[in-house]
C-alpha cells in the first residue's frame, strides 16, 4: 500500500500515474523530480524543517549573542575590546565559508543529536551553526545599545541602592532591549531560511532525505559542485517555482511583521 | 589632511592585526582538529606505518614547536610567499619536497571574482540609486510600493537558481550570450589550475575586454539583482530622513527646485551610507559569489574556497590558510579604502572611526 505521497514507478523507474481508485495520493503539484515523491508533501513537510532551520539559528543566534553584547557593553574595558574584535573579525570574513569550515568537520558529531521523530537528524547541527556565527548581530545591537543606557540615570540609581550587575542586566536593561531584538529575530528568521538554501546548495545541509526547502532547490539544480542544466527531460519549472514562490512569501511575511513591529515598537524610527 | 594620514596609519595596523588573528585562528583550529598531514604524502597507501607518519611530519614540518610554525608562517608571509600546496607534494629523488605553490590559482581566481564583485556592484549603484531616489520623492504612493515590492523579489530568490535560469534562458537555450567560462580582460592565458580543480571547465585561453563583458553579463545582473533590494529600500530609507532635516527646508524655502534638493542635498548623505554598506558588504559579496561562480563555471575564489575548505583528503593546510589570507586581505583592504574614503568625503566626521548607524537588515544568504 502505497504511503501519502508516493508515487507507483515502473521496474525501469519511470513515474506512472496516480492508480484512479485510491485516493492517498495527491500529487496536484505534481513529483519532485526521479523519486516521484508529492511535491506537496515535500514542500510542507520541507517547510517545518526550514522553519525549524530559522527559529532554532535565531534563538542560538540570540542565546549566544545577548550575553556577549551584554559583557561588551556593560563593562567595557578590555572586554568591549576583546568582544568587538572578535565580532569584526568575523563579520569581515564570508560567512557561507565559516560555515563550510566547520559544517564539514564538525557535522558528524553533531548530526547524530535530534529528538526523533519531533525534529530531524542534521537540524539541530544546521542550526548551531547558523547560530554561532550570526550571533554577531544580535551581540552588537545588544552592546550599542546597552552602551548608551549604562550612563541614564536610572541605571545610575539602581547602582545606587546597590543593586547587583546580574539584577540590573535582567531586570532593568533587558526590556528596553526587547523591542530592537524582536525586530532583529524577524528579520534573521527570514535570513536564516535563505543561509539554509545556500548551505543545501553547498550541499552539507542536513541529509537529502529530509525534506527542506533549500533542499528541494538543490535536488533540482544541483549542489555549487555539479549545477544542473534545465533540461526539460529531467524536471519542470515547477520544482523550482513552489519552493521559491514559499520562500518568497514567508521572507516578505517575516519583513512584513518585522516592518509592523518597528513602527508599533519604535514609532520615531519609521520613515 | 594630517588627521586622515594619522588615522590611515592607526587603520592600516588594525588590519595588519586581523590578519595576523585569522592565521593564528586558523593554526588554533587545525591544531584542534586531528588532521592526517602523512595522508598527502602516502596518498595510495592503506595502513601508513608509525615511520611514515613520523617521516611525513617532519618533511611538511608539522613536527616542530607550534609557536616556530606559525611564526616561520607569518615570516613567509610577510615575504609574500604563501607556501606549497600540500596535495600536490611529492617527494623527489634528493628526498626534498616539492609541489605546486599555493599563491597563483588563487590570485588567478581572485580576478575572475573580483570582476563579477566590482562590475556587480556598479550595476546595483546604478540602478539602486535612481530606484531608491524615486521611491523616497514619491514615498507610500503607488510608485514607491510598486518599486519595493519588484526589488523584493530579487532577495527571495536565490542567487543560484537566478543565475541558473539566466544561464539556460540567455545562455544555453538562446545563444545570446555565453553561458559558463571566463575570458581574461586584456590577453589570453593558460591559467595555473589549483589541485583543487574538479576539471569541470578547462583554463581560459580567450580574451580581450569584448569577450570579458560578454561572459560577465550574466553573472553581473544576477550578482545586481540580489543587493537591489537592500541598496534600494537603503536609499529610499536614508533620503527621506533627509529630506526631513532642516537644511532641506531652507534649501526649499531659498526656492530650490525638487530635483536640485534631491540632487544636491539629499542623494550626497545618502551616498555616504551607501558607502559605508559597500564596505562593510565585501565579505558578504565574496560569498555571493560562491553561488554566481558555480552557476557559470567560472573558477573563482568563492568556489575554489569552498572546495579547498571542504577539501578531498585532509586538511591541506597551507592552502586552507592562503584563502584565509587571501579573502581577509581583500576584505581588510576594502574596508580600508572606504574608511578613509569616508574620512576624506564626510567633512562632518572630526573624530575618526565613528560609522552612521547600521541597519538592521544583515547579511542575506
Amino acid at each position: 500500500v502505497p504511503a501519502i505521497g508516493e508515487a507507483q514507478s515502473d521496474a525501469y523507474g519511470r513515474l506512472l500515474p496516480p492508480p484512479a481508485h485510491t485516493k492517498t495520493t495527491l500529487l496536484i503539484l505534481g513529483a519532485d523530480g526521479p523519486l516521484g515523491r508529492d511535491e506537496l508533501i515535500r514542500l510542507l513537510d520541507g517547510g517545518r524543517t526550514s522553519l525549524e532551520i530559522a527559529i532554532g539559528g535565531m534563538l542560538f543566534a540570540l542565546l549566544f549573542g545577548v550575553p556577549l553584547g551584554f559583557v561588551g557593553g556593560y563593562f567595557g574595558g578590555w572586554a568591549d575590546a576583546a568582544v568587538s574584535r572578535v565580532t569584526e573579525m568575523v563579520m569581515a570574513f564570508p560567512l557561507i565559508l565559516l560555515l563550510v569550515m566547520l559544517s564539514v568537520r564538525v557535522s558528524s558529531t553533531l548530526t547524530p543529536i535530534a529528538l526523533q521523530p519531533l525534529i530531524a537528524p542534521g537540524v539541530f547541527a544546521v542550526s548551531l551553526l547558523i547560530g554561532i556565527f550570526t550571533a554577531f548581530y544580535p551581540a552588537r545591537l545588544v552592546r550599542a545599545q546597552v552602551l548608551t543606557l549604562r550612563e541614564t540615570e536610572f541605571v545610575e540609581a539602581e547602582h545606587m541602592i546597590g543593586a547587583s550587575s546580574w539584577r540590573i542586566l535582567s531586570k532593568h536593561l533587558l526590556p528596553h532591549l526587547a523591542p530592537t531584538l524582536l525586530v532583529w529575530a524577524a528579520v534573521a528568521i527570514g535570513t536564516n531560511m535563505l543561509l539554509e538554501v545556500g548551505i543545501s546548495f553547498i550541499g552539507v545541509g542536513v541529509q537529502a532525505s529530509t525534506a527542506t526547502w533549500g533542499g528541494l532547490l538543490s535536488t533540482t539544480w544541483g549542489t555549487i559542485y555539479q549545477p544542473q542544466v534545465y533540461s526539460a527531460a529531467k524536471f519542470t519549472i515547477w520544482q523550482t517555482l513552489f519552493p521559491t514562490v514559499v520562500i518568497m512569501l514567508t521572507v516578505v511575511a517575516l519583513n512584513q511583521i518585522a516592518e509592523g513591529m518597528r513602527s508599533a515598537l519604535e514609532p520615531w524610527e519609521t520613515a | 589632511m594630517r588627521r586622515v594620514l594619522g588615522f590611515a596609519i592607526r587603520r592600516t595596523a588594525a588590519a595588519v592585526f586581523t590578519v595576523l588573528a585569522m592565521v593564528t585562528l586558523t593554526f588554533a583550529i587545525f591544531w584542534m582538529i586531528p588532521g592526517d598531514p602523512a595522508s598527502f604524502l602516502y596518498p595510495n597507501t592503506q595502513h601508513v606505518t608509525k615511520y611514515e607518519i613520523k617521516r611525513a611530519d617532519h618533511l611538511l614540518g608539522v613536527d616542530r614547536p607550534k609557536y616556530v610554525q606559525l611564526g616561520d608562517y607569518i615570516w613567509h608571509l610577510a615575504q609574500g610567499d604563501l607556501g606549497t600546496a600540500w596535495t600536490s607534494i611529492r617527494v623527489n629523488a634528493d628526498q626534498k619536497v616539492v609541489g605546486l605553490p599555493v599563491a597563483p590559482p588563487l590570485i588567478n581566481a581572485a580576478r575572475v571574482t573580483g570582476s563579477i564583485v566590482l562590475g556587480g556592484v556598479l550595476l546595483v549603484l546604478l540602478f539602486s540609486i535612481p530606484l531608491g531616489a524615486l521611491a523616497a520623492r514619491f514615498s507610500r504612493t503607488a510608485l514607491d510600493r510598486t518599486i519595493l515590492l519588484v526589488t523584493l523579489v530579487g532577495i527571495c530568490l536565490h542567487p543560484m537558481v537566478v543565475g541558473l535560469i539566466m544561464r539556460t534562458f540567455f545562455g544555453d537555450d538562446l545563444h545570446w550570450l555565453p553561458p559558463t567560462g571566463y575570458c581574461n580582460f586584456l590577453h589570453g592565458s593558460a591559467a595555473p589550475v589549483a589541485p583543487q580543480n574538479l576539471g569541470i571547465n578547462a583554463p581560459t585561453t580567450c580574451g580581450g575586454p569584448i569577450p570579458w563583458t560578454e561572459h560577465l553579463i550574466l553573472p553581473w545582473i544576477s550578482f545586481a539583482l540580489l543587493f537591489l533590494a537592500i541598496y534600494t529600500r537603503m536609499i529610499r530609507t536614508s533620503v527621506i530622513e533627509t529630506l526631513r532635516q532642516d537644511f532641506v527646508r531652507t534649501a526649499r524655502a531659498k526656492g530650490a527646485s525638487e530635483n536640485r534638493v534631491m540632487v544636491h542635498h539629499a542623494l550626497p548623505n545618502a551616498g555616504i551610507r551607501v558607502l559605508t554598506m559597500v564596505g562593510l558588504e565585501i565579505g558578504t559579496a565574496l560569498g555571493i559569489a560562491v553561488y554566481i561562480e558555480s552557476a557559470f563555471g567560472m573558477e573563482g575564489l568563492g568556489r575554489l574556497s569552498v572546495s579547498i575548505l571542504i577539501g578531498t583528503l585532509a586538511l591541506d593546510l597551507p592552502e586552507i590558510l592562503g584563502v584565509v589570507v587571501i579573502v581577509t586581505l581583500i576584505v581588510v583592504v576594502g574596508n580600508l579604502i572606504v574608511d578613509i574614503l569616508y574620512a576624506v568625503v564626510d567633512p562632518r566626521v572630526s573624530a575618526f572611526g565613528t560609522r552612521p548607524k547600521e541597519t538592521l537588515s544583515g547579511r542575506v544568504v
